[in-house]
């Protein structure tokens, strides 16, 4: 990434999953699926966190992006009874798989916020930028 | 208008959650678990039930003689009749908090309405048994009960008088009667087994038991109620007596409550009514996902080149809506090449959640309008492979 300016070491590029069932997504998103205010942010909808292929988390890293993570409901609370158990877990193997790669897993998040939850959403997507930045941001 | 009550319903369920989070960490949420607290508190029903039966006498002489019996002289008796009543409410509060948080959160429609059916059928039949296990004590409100139910029954049209002589057993109050109610107490009990198969068998690892936390809460919870506030019996009946004021668990005997201060028999329809509307509340909104504010991303297809027969999507499948079944072709990657069977979805069951795209590991399923290439594209141009952003 030869291409990447200076201040993009300040703000990691991070790429998310938010369930279509999770925080109300009203005015979250500009139309290039960035987060409102943060544009270093990118966050896809999907229908439900379990939609989610681990091997997506793996390419946003792989194309540049310092972190990425999924945001589902909270754990109990699955529209579809059991999306974001399951993608927990597949997270926790990725994770696994990734320190097995010599990569921190770190820059994998999960979250699990209801639709009343934007600010602590927002919160945490910022302190998991911070913490990316923290730890190098961008390898 | 009625979406938009469902809407706000909805919001203020969710509210509530985020209320009890703040109390408790998110797993034990007993709001999560009504189900599981349900299904709980009737194992406690059944397994008190079956100690209460050993010394129940189901005649009009020895009935109220062998339920004090069980209270005074058999040893914890009064704890185990005391759990038995305190469960059978705790019960009820469950399946109604079940069913309203369902009904509130959008869990009831389309491929989920063999749930909502069978659960309706459960409560009727819950409510049904909590009904008989009233009569069973043969009391003065035993009595009043039965007399308005007898009353109700009779002014069903056409099969009323046959009600009537099924529910007592026999053309009015007579020794055929305990032994009929003992029958209508616990045959349904049985039958809610019977339904929770049907509850169940769309799901796949259904949660019914609550965390282990909490199973020892409530039942704490049972003794102690159990213990400081025993189960009584009223004065035991008379024959010809006609007893005034009762008290019962309003909100599932509320019908006899309406039924003491109109016509029984309109308290019956109303009950009927509503049983009834429960029935169809899954086909009352006719929506596309569009009118819903969803995005119809299409049911899952399998794409039958890829597959492996991997079983994953199989397992992962919340709803059972996919089989694996037999390979009549090989495929074509070079992993299904010689794969022996391949995943099928069945439309009628599948919510499109994306939960099997999730855990195909072989690009063999996708949700038709959201393709795994799309997002692919999306994923790139968001971690900065196409152009950096300014922040």
């Amino acid at each position: 990434m030869a291409a990447a300016p200076e201040r993009m070491e300040t703000q990691p590029r991070v790429v998310g999953f938010l369930c279509d069932w999770a925080v109300r997504s009203e005015g979250l998103l500009n139309p290039d699926d960035t987060v409102v205010g943060m544009p270093h942010v990118t966050v896809i909808r999907v229908p439900c966190s379990g939609f989610v292929k681990p091997g997506w988390l793996e390419l946003a890293l792989r194309s540049g992006a310092a972190g990425a993570f999924v945001c589902g409901c909270p754990m109990g609370d699955c529209l579809n009874r059991e999306g974001n158990w399951i993608m927990e877990d597949r997270i926790d193997q990725l994770r696994k798989r990734l320190s097995r790669q010599k990569v921190d897993p770190e820059r994998i998040a999960f979250f699990a916020y209801g639709l009343h939850e934007r600010e602590q959403f927002l919160q945490a997507v910022a302190d998991f930028v911070d913490r990316l930045r923290g730890s190098g941001g961008k390898q | 208008m009625y979406r938009r009550l469902l809407l706000a319903l909805q919001s203020a369920t969710l509210r509530l959650d985020t209320w009890v989070n703040r109390v408790l960490p998110q797993d034990f949420n007993p709001l999560y678990y009504t189900g599981g607290l349900a299904n709980l508190f009737l194992t406690i029903l059944v397994v008190s039930g079956i100690l209460i039966f050993l010394y129940y006498e189901p005649s009009l002489e020895g009935a109220y003689a062998s339920v004090e019996f069980l209270t005074h002289h058999v040893p914890y008796g009064v704890v185990f009749r005391g759990i038995h009543r305190y469960a059978a409410d705790a019960y009820l509060v469950a399946i109604l908090l079940h069913l309203f948080r369902n009904w509130f959160t959008d869990r009831y429609r389309e491929a989920r309405d063999s749930q909502w059916l069978s659960g309706m059928f459960l409560l009727v039949v819950s409510g049904f048994a909590g009904f008989t296990g009233y009569l069973l004590v043969w009391d003065e409100r035993s009595q009043l009960l039965t007399s308005l139910t007898t009353q109700a029954l009779r002014s069903v049209p056409l099969i009323g008088g046959w009600l009537e002589r099924v529910f007592l057993g026999g053309p009015g109050v007579s020794d055929t009667t305990l032994p009929r109610f003992l029958f209508l107490h616990i045959g349904p009990a049985m039958t809610l087994y019977v339904l929770l198969w049907w509850h169940y068998v769309r799901l796949r690892h259904p949660k019914i038991w609550p965390p282990a936390v909490w199973v020892l809460f409530s039942l704490g919870l049972l003794f102690i109620l159990a213990s400081a506030l025993p189960a009584a019996s009223g004065p035991p009946a008379q024959p010809g007596a006609s007893p005034e004021g009762f008290q019962v668990d309003w909100f599932f005997l509320w019908p006899y409550v309406l039924a003491r201060w109109t016509a029984p028999g309109w308290a019956l329809a109303l009950v009927v009514a509503l049983v009834v509307y429960g029935m169809v509340i899954p086909y009352t909104l006719r929506e596309t996902p569009e009118q819903r504010g969803l995005r119809a991303l299409g049911q899952a297809v399998v794409v039958e080149e890829n597959c492996t027969g991997c079983e994953l999507c199989y397992y992962d499948c919340p709803y059972n809506a996919i089989y694996m079944v037999p390979s009549p072709y090989p495929g074509k990657s070079r992993a299904a090449a010689n794969r022996k069977l391949l995943a099928v979805v069945v439309d009628s069951r599948c919510v499109e959640c994306g939960i099997c795209i999730g855990a195909c590991p072989f690009e063999a399923l996708e949700l038709p309008r959201m393709l795994d290439k799309d997002v692919q594209q999306r994923i790139r141009r968001g971690a900065g492979a196409a152009a950096p952003v300014a922040s």
